[in-house]
């Protein structure tokens, strides 16, 4: 029997966090050089775009967005997708086909919560990283500077957090399918076909076609990028735009927590405990 | 005092899709998919009191891991109710998870990149336990499992029965109440079996922790208890000694010979019933109090390179026993008396 009864919840489940997130990072830090390239990688996508825009930006302003608002815009990209990637249905699906969600699933914690920790150990890091790249980069290139509003940058850290929560959660239920499926994965994938145009990872969701751009607003793809960018690089000024902004996240935010909790609690009575 | 584990008429079925072979089964089985109810577990009832050691036998698929997985939660039952430590396995919660422990010998839990120090740690925490219990029960752990430095060294470099051990001591740092083992000594060399038959033994004694295993070995099984479960096509066929079932149903010993010149397979037969005739192998079934004085015939009269003594396979046991016919079984048995015939005497 152990002694979680006699010490307080709160201090037990600070201390679950703070062991699952040591020992992610103690795994992540074995993987230092896959990292290394996955961050290269992250920031390719957004250094092409900038380099498309930067050429056709040459003539004047497209839509009112300059070449230093395109810069600014997807520095902001690149390090907001950082900050909220999702891998996790990977591991869940691997989990539940090859059986290594069994132990798991005898632990008093929720899975959920070390996929929690394992994001935080993984994207505080390297979020930094390219934090540190943008603000070397801003010393020698004007161009990417954003204006010091600490107040601002507040938001923008809110805004950041809760579409990280949303992609994490998008992620991570649409990965518990796999107790059904073992096309979970690929549903994923075709989610990140779409918010490539939808979330504003090629282009801001302002030069869109109207059409796409007013489809967009119903689903939860610009409060998980474009949304959390523009407060970053000041696009977002009015209260109204920063009210629709959040309202956005905190409805799609409950939205997927919801479904979670719905194919969680299904899922665990389909699951057929496969693999030992 | 209750029982540490009871199980009442618990079933667990599972929908199958049918699905014919070739490309028009694919496209019919796509358009109308068809369903075949199998029934893994069905109506099995048990109940082990506290302290007590069983094992659970029967050939693979035979519904031994689902029932196990019923227990420990993993798995919803079709109908049934279960007790153990105390507590409902699927409504218990964390409650019921902070007094089991189950431990799958084809899956791990510790973390492959690190070393066992690191799931220790980290099961520590995830298990609340304090950090005096943690620092004493971690130290006896090491010291029955022979750990040693192999603590501090990463997962991956180590060899299959380190991991055991190590995956082991994790899963009992929280000291539960009921283990459930999966094939705990699955692929392991004999001294790493041996060395874990000892520990549990030794840890169920020390802390009167309830045992319920599944294994392929026998000698699993008879060193660390004598009560069995048998359960085949998901129905439990046995609850009793195993000693019992084997006198009872199969009242015979097996001597496995090797024979170092040719012997006609009728002379074999003077001694009991020739089960097997491979020369130079062969094996005879006789009666088990008659066992010692045929094979010292055996080793007078003939040419004999190598004999043992054994029971029957388990699995024959099963088939004679309720007459099952064929199965598709992989139990081993390793030989509980081997003679060497250099230095037997004869």
């Amino acid at each position: 029997m152990s002694d979680a009864a006699t010490r307080s919840p709160v201090a037990t489940f600070r201390d679950q966090y703070a062991e699952l997130m040591r020992s992610a990072f103690l795994v992540d830090l074995q993987y230092r050089a896959s990292i290394a390239i996955w961050i290269i990688w992250g920031i390719t996508e957004p250094i092409i775009s900038l380099g498309i825009w930067w050429s056709i930006a040459a003539a004047g302003a497209v839509d009112g967005f300059s070449r230093e608002a395109f810069a600014q815009y997807f520095f902001g990209v690149a390090l907001v997708n950082q900050a909220t990637l999702s891998w996790d249905a990977w591991n869940i699906d691997r989990w539940i086909r090859e059986g290594e969600m069994n132990y798991r699933l005898t632990r008093p914690i929720a899975p959920i919560h070390e996929a929690i920790a394992d994001n935080i150990a993984y994207k505080a890091p390297t979020a930094t990283i390219i934090l540190t790249a943008w603000i070397v980069a801003a010393a020698f290139w004007p161009a990417v500077r954003i204006p010091f509003e600490p107040g601002r940058w507040a938001l923008a850290i809110l805004a950041i957090v809760l579409a990280a929560a949303i992609r994490f959660l998008n992620g991570y239920a649409t990965g518990l399918l796999a107790f059904w499926t073992t096309r979970a994965t690929a549903l994923v994938e075709l989610q990140f076909g779409i918010s490539l145009f939808l979330s504003g990872r090629i282009a801001p969701l302002s030069l869109l076609p109207p059409r796409v751009a007013h489809v967009a607003g119903y689903l939860w793809f610009p409060y998980v990028l474009s949304f959390p960018v523009e407060v970053l690089t000041g696009a977002v000024k009015t209260s109204a735009q920063y009210a629709r902004g959040f309202t956005g996240q905190v409805i799609w935010l409950a939205i997927w927590l919801a479904l979670y909790f719905l194919v969680w609690t299904r899922g665990r009575r389909h699951y057929g405990a496969v693999g030992g | 005092m209750p029982a540490a584990i009871v199980a009442t008429e618990i079933s667990k079925t599972y929908d199958v899709k049918v699905r014919d072979p070739g490309i028009k089964g694919a496209l019919a089985a796509l358009v109308r998919p068809r369903y075949r109810q199998v029934r893994a577990v069905d109506n099995v009832s048990f109940a082990i009191e506290r302290g007590d050691a069983v094992a659970f036998l029967g050939p693979n698929g035979a519904g031994k891991t689902t029932t196990l997985k019923m227990l420990t939660g993993l798995l919803f039952p079709s109908a049934g109710r279960a007790q153990v430590a105390g507590c409902d396995p699927w409504t218990g919660g964390n409650a019921f998870r902070q007094r089991i422990a189950f431990v799958l010998g084809n899956k791990q839990q510790l973390l492959w990149d690190l070393p066992p120090e690191e799931t220790f740690r980290l099961n520590r925490a995830i298990y609340g336990v304090s950090n005096a219990d943690y620092t004493a029960r971690r130290a006896e752990l090491v010291d029955l499992l022979v750990l040693g430095d192999l603590v501090d060294k990463p997962v991956r470099q180590l060899s299959l029965g380190e991991r055991m051990k190590c995956e082991l001591a994790a899963a009992l740092l929280h000291q539960p109440e009921v283990l459930f083992l999966d094939e705990p000594t699955l692929g392991l060399d004999l001294e790493a079996q041996q060395t874990i038959r000892n520990f549990l033994g030794e840890y169920r004694e020390r802390h009167d922790a309830t045992v319920l295993l599944t294994s392929h070995y026998m000698a699993d099984v008879t060193a660390l208890t004598s009560r069995v479960l048998i359960i085949n096509r998901g129905r439990l066929l046995y609850d009793g000694e195993l000693s019992e079932l084997v006198a009872r149903i199969a009242p015979i010993k097996r001597i496995e010979l090797v024979l170092s010149e040719p012997v006609p397979r009728a002379r074999l037969e003077e001694y009991g019933r020739v089960a097997h005739f491979a020369p130079p192998s062969a094996t005879i079934e006789v009666p088990r109090e008659s066992a010692t004085h045929a094979s010292a015939r055996l080793l007078a009269d003939l040419a004999v390179a190598d004999l043992s003594i054994q029971d029957p396979p388990i699995e024959e046991v099963i088939r004679i026993a309720f007459g099952e016919g064929e199965q598709n079984a992989e139990i081993e048995e390793e030989s509980p008396v081997r003679v060497d015939v250099r230095r037997a005497p004869v």
